[in-house]
Formats: structure tokens, C-alpha cells, sequence
């Protein structure tokens, strides 16, 4: 009895052959996560430098649009949003389902969000972070956004509170704020284990740093967990509320296509489900790369795969009610408007849209799609694809075709354009790519928690 | 060179006196901790990878007031964006529609951001001040392994008083025991 109540060696490595089914021990649980804070290979090199050389690309795009004007994208009027505020609502839908695995499925105790919701939270902040910089450019003046900000000047002017574009200044900026904290209090306890094997004294200072000298200790976690529970309930309102300003963006413009009271729910359902399609996309080359099939296993992938499902029928339902309402309602432009997404010139871009958010995701109905990693990763680059055209015509086609047929215009995209869009991916991915290198990519301390507490009362389970 | 920046950045840890004992189950420690508290060592310390109930109830811990900077934040937040709002649209007035001034729908919608940024921010100033962080000098001698699968229980004591402490600890099981004094 007492040779079976021996406490394990610390570093024994389980084994076993299918990967999805290797036991996890909490010592093991350390080497598998911080194995991935390692010197990168010829791989990722690869993929780092690729990715640096299309943002260069890109930021030679941008000093274009600020020495010349927003003239050389194109961009003219009416349709002077296009595509950077396309990519600033998809960069912001991305971010939006990191807080919601993060912190909605935290307060309602879903125990599968421990295994994934670093990697979300991360998107969540680099998603923002790609986001912030189009309002920033559009501005064409990028070095007077400060006057974005509300501060006492000499000319006795304010910002105009009343305006959603102010809104979007304050919900924006809190949201970068909050989710940022939320992230970096959450690695806290993480980091300090990477601090303990950390051999290099530079890196053991900045992991220290970054761990503000954790130690484990008792008051510690209290007082942890206490602020914890607040951020994801602080976090859980400002995920529907910034979504729903971003959404005033346009609800609040008289124009076609826009006014509408159904936005704030549609956006928020379309942002998470966009987000937690590219929380996929990055969760199945990750648990793959680096063998982690027993910590994201196909139960958590498919529950992940269960909420494309449920956002896609609301936001399937949101497009439906639109042209509904466009048809039983008694304003013209807006009928005209419906039946020109679906009909004019710019009709690629609605059936794609369409397709990739309502009719492909139909196959998630299938268990066996739903965990099937291959057609699952697949699935959601469509989905992806569809969110970015779903912003794309729901900005272009209305500012296009408004009121006044005096004022249509024939939108053609632009080489520039196509520059932002492929470089605020490299943006994004160039955070990524060094997050999984630099800090734990998934909670060691929260998956502890699911597992069986070692209690000698219990035969050691 | 990489020795002076060593030394720098990790001075030798400070002195300690009293007993630091380790286990592996969670049950056993928790009884540790109640057997060493109704021994009259009130000043017990455990170190865990993970949060445990059972050690948190052993140790009489009560909920964390950080609740109540947060909630104090939040208000404060709250009236500040509202009183932004009034002050600024009364400063550079600027009539639409003909429309009141003072508009409460958008004043909410900049009040209820302030407030959950206001409420972030105290909460993590009150998390960090309560939990003792960032911990510069540590309290007790730390062990790497309470990062990974041990649990470390850390009584403060004189060195005459750790003979019984020990004994207490190997009572309880405790895989390893040590004296610092």
C-alpha cells in the first residue's frame, strides 16, 4: 500500500500510443508547454523572416498614402472608408473571441476554455493592436491622432462626445487596455515557471520582471483569483459593448445598408464568430507542430467547432432579417440597396460572403467534419475569408450606392489597398509568431486545475 | 561579465529562520496546516503550483477585498466619464439638430467605458498591492518545484523552536524537511 502511495518522480514522462490519449501529469504538464519557449528552428525562421518581408511590403504601402495622400489607394468619394475600416471591424471581430473564451466561458465555468484560451487572449490583443493602427492611418494625418483623445488645449476646443466615432475612440482604447491587462495578469503565474528554468541571466531578468517575483505563495493566489474573477466580469460586458459601438460606426449614418437596429447583435455574433474560426486556424498547427494533441485534444477542437456553428445560424439569421426588412419595409433605398449586394457589379464579393458564412459552415452539423482537423482548418479560412467580405459589403456597396444616384461610383480595389489588407496579417502574425516562441501558449496553471488533485486519501488520485 | 550581471540582477538570497517541509499529496498538507495552526503557528505560508480549497480553508483565509477597489474604481470611473461628457459639451458647445446638450444615451455609452477601465485599472493596482506584488525581497525560501507538482508549508520560526515543527511536518508526511537557521 505504501509502495503504491509513493509521490512520482518529478519529471516522469508519461507515454502512451495515440497522442490524443497520453496522460497528463503536472510535472509533465510543464515540460510539454515551456518546450515551446525554446530556440526557434529553420522553420519558424522561415516563417518569421517571409512574414517581416511582406510587412515591409506594406509599410512602404502606407508611406505612399502618407506622402501622397489617400489619392493613391484609390479611395475616393463616396466610398471613402473601403478597405481600411473593413480591416479595422475584421481586426477587431478577431479580437472579440479571445475575451469571450476568455472570459464569458470563465464565469460560466466551461473547463474546455482552459486548454485554448492563451492562445485566444493573445489573438485577442494582437487583434487589436492590427486593428488600432487603420483608424490611426485613415486619419491621413497619423501624427495628429492625438487629437482623437479629449485634453485640454489652448484653443478651448473638446472632442465631440456625441459622435460614435468618439465612442469608438473610448471603447476601443479600453478594450486594447483591459484585454492587455487581462492577458499579462493571467501569464503572471506561467511566466514564473519559465523564470525557473529560464538559464540565460538576460532572460531570467525579464521573466522575473514578467512575473513580478510570483512565488506561489498563499495570499498570492488569493488575491489573484479575487481580481481574476473581476477582469472576466468587467471584460464579459466590454466584449458586447465594443463590438455594439463599433457597430453605431455606422448604425448611427442614415445611409442605406446601415441604419438599423439589429447591428450591435449581428456584429458581436459575427466578431465571435470570426475570431473563434481563426482561434482555430491557429490552435491546429500548433497542437500538431509541437505534439500537444493531449492538451488541445479533439473534444476541445470540436466544442470550438460547436460555436462556428451557433454564431454562423445568427449571423446566417441577421443576413436573412436584413433583406426581410428591406423588402417588407417602406424605405426604397434601402430595397434597392439589398437587391444591388446581391445583384450589382460587386456581387462576387456578397456570394462569398454568403457561401463561406452561411452555407459552408453547414457542414458542422457533421460530427465527423467537426473533427476532422484537416477539413476543419480548411473550413475556417472560408470562414475568415467570408467575415472579411461580410465587412467589405457591408462598408463598400452602401457607401457606394447611396441616396443620390448623382453620387454613385464604380468601386474598383487598389494594389495599395491589397498591401493593407496582406500586411495587416503579417502584423498580426509577426506578434504571434513570437509569442508562441517567448511565452507559454497555454495556461499550465489553469489545465492543473482539471487535473485529478494527488490526495493519499484518494489511493493518490 | 556575465557574472557581474548575475550578481546584480540576483543578489543571494536573504537569510531565513525556520522550517520549510514539501509534499506531494494535497490532503496531507492541508492537515499539516491545520495540525501547525491549532499548534499556535499562525504566521503559515504554502507555496502550490495551483490554488487548493481544502489548504485555503486550513489557513482561515477569508475572500479578497480586492472586490472593493475594484468597486471603487468603478464608481469613480464611471462619474468621471460622465463629467467629462458635461464638461466638455458645456465648454465647446456645439448645438445639433437643435438637439439638448446634454444627451444622456451617448454620455452613458462614454460614462460605462470609463467605468470598466477605471474598475480594470484599480483592480489590478488592488490585486498587486494586496498579493504583495511585484514581491522584490521574498518571504520565505523558494523552491522551483511549487511551480510544477510540490506544495511547500513554511512556519517562520527561531531556530530552537524548529525541532517540534519538524517533527509536526514528518507527521503529516512531508516528503523532505528543512531547517533554515
Amino acid at each position: 500500500m505504501s509502495q503504491t502511495l509513493t509521490p512520482p518522480a518529478p519529471h516522469a514522462a508519461p507515454v502512451h500510443d495515440d497522442p490524443e490519449k497520453r496522460p497528463i501529469t503536472q510535472a509533465s504538464l510543464n515540460d510539454d508547454v515551456l518546450k515551446l519557449i525554446s530556440l526557434p528552428g529553420k522553420i519558424w525562421w522561415a516563417a518569421f523572416i517571409f512574414d517581416l518581408a511582406v510587412l515591409g511590403v506594406a509599410l512602404a504601402a502606407v508611406r505612399n498614402l502618407i506622402v501622397h495622400g489617400w489619392g493613391v489607394s484609390g479611395f475616393f468619394r463616396p466610398v471613402m472608408w473601403a478597405v481600411d475600416i473593413t480591416n479595422f471591424v475584421f481586426w477587431v471581430g478577431i479580437a472579440h473571441c479571445g475575451t469571450l473564451v476568455s472570459a464569458v466561458l470563465f464565469l460560466f465555468r466551461s473547463h474546455f476554455r482552459r486548454a485554448v484560451y492563451r492562445v485566444a487572449e493573445a489573438m485577442t490583443v494582437f487583434g487589436v493592436l492590427t486593428a488600432a493602427m487603420f483608424p490611426a492611418i485613415h486619419t491621413g494625418r497619423p501624427w495628429f491622432d492625438y487629437w482623437l483623445f479629449p485634453y485640454p488645449n489652448q484653443r478651448g476646443i473638446w472632442t465631440n462626445v456625441r459622435s460614435p466615432l468618439e465612442w469608438d475612440v473610448f471603447a476601443v482604447n479600453t478594450y486594447l487596455t483591459i484585454s492587455s491587462i487581462f492577458f499579462l495578469v493571467g501569464l503572471i503565474p506561467d511566466v514564473a515557471a519559465v523564470r525557473d528554468r529560464a538559464r540565460h541571466p538576460v532572460m531570467k531578468f525579464i521573466y522575473t520582471l514578467m512575473s513580478f517575483g510570483w512565488s506561489g505563495a498563499n495570499y498570492q493566489w488569493k488575491h489573484f483569483y479575487g481580481a481574476y474573477l473581476f477582469f472576466a466580469a468587467l471584460a464579459t460586458p466590454l466584449v458586447f459593448s465594443v463590438h455594439s459601438v463599433v457597430s453605431w460606426d455606422f448604425a448611427m449614418a442614415q445611409v442605406p445598408g446601415w441604419h438599423s437596429t439589429l447591428f450591435a447583435p449581428y456584429f458581436v455574433a459575427g466578431a465571435i464568430f470570426s475570431g473563434v474560426a481563426m482561434v482555430i486556424n491557429l490552435l491546429i498547427p500548433i497542437r500538431k507542430a509541437f505534439k500537444l494533441e493531449h492538451i488541445v485534444t479533439l473534444d476541445h477542437m470540436e466544442k470550438l467547432a460547436k460555436l462556428v456553428l451557433l454564431t454562423s445560424t445568427m449571423v446566417g439569421y441577421s443576413y436573412l432579417t436584413e433583406f426581410f426588412m428591406a423588402w417588407f419595409g417602406p424605405n426604397k433605398a434601402e430595397a434597392d440597396l439589398f437587391w444591388f449586394r446581391a445583384t450589382g457589379y460587386l456581387w462576387p464579393a456578397f456570394w462569398t460572403m454568403f457561401s463561406c458564412n452561411v452555407i459552408f459552415p453547414l457542414l458542422l452539423w457533421f460530427k465527423g467534419f467537426r473533427r476532422n482537423m484537416v477539413a476543419m482548418f480548411i473550413m475556417c479560412l472560408f470562414v475568415n475569408v467570408g467575415m472579411w467580405f461580410e465587412r467589405f459589403v457591408i462598408i463598400v456597396t452602401s457607401l457606394n450606392r447611396s441616396f443620390d444616384p448623382a453620387t454613385w461610383f464604380h468601386y474598383t480595389i487598389s494594389i495599395t489597398e491589397i498591401a493593407l489588407i496582406v500586411g495587416s496579417f503579417a502584423w498580426f502574425f509577426m506578434f504571434f509568431l513570437v509569442f508562441v516562441r517567448v511565452l507559454p501558449a497555454f495556461s499550465i496553471a489553469e489545465i492543473k486545475e482539471t487535473l485529478p488533485v494527488p490526495r493519499r486519501g484518494n489511493g493518490g488520485h | 561579465m556575465i557574472g557581474a550581471i548575475q550578481k546584480m540582477l540576483f543578489p543571494p538570497p536573504p537569510k531565513f529562520y525556520g522550517v520549510m517541509g514539501i509534499w506531494y499529496f494535497v490532503d496531507d498538507a492541508a492537515k499539516a496546516v491545520a495540525t501547525l495552526r491549532q499548534a499556535g503557528h499562525k504566521n503559515v505560508q504554502v507555496f502550490s503550483p495551483v490554488p487548493h480549497h481544502e489548504i485555503a480553508d486550513a489557513l482561515g483565509e477569508g475572500t479578497s477585498l480586492v472586490r472593493w477597489v475594484t468597486a471603487v474604481g468603478g464608481v469613480l470611473g464611471c462619474t468621471g466619464g460622465f463629467a467629462l461628457c458635461w464638461y466638455t459639451i458645456y465648454t465647446w458647445p456645439m448645438v445639433i439638430g437643435g438637439k439638448e446638450l446634454f444627451s444622456i444615451p451617448p454620455f452613458t455609452i462614454l460614462g460605462y467605458e470609463s467605468m470598466i477601465l477605471a474598475a480594470g485599472l484599480s483592480n489590478l493596482l488592488g490585486m498587486l498591492a494586496l498579493a504583495r506584488l511585484p514581491e522584490i525581497r521574498a518571504a520565505a525560501p523558494y523552491d522551483p518545484r511549487f511551480q510544477e507538482d510540490r506544495i511547500g508549508i513554511w512556519v517562520a520560526c527561531a531556530p530552537d523552536k524548529a525541532a517540534p515543527v519538524e517533527q509536526m511536518m514528518k507527521g503529516h508526511a512531508a516528503e523532505e524537511v528543512q531547517i533554515h537557521a
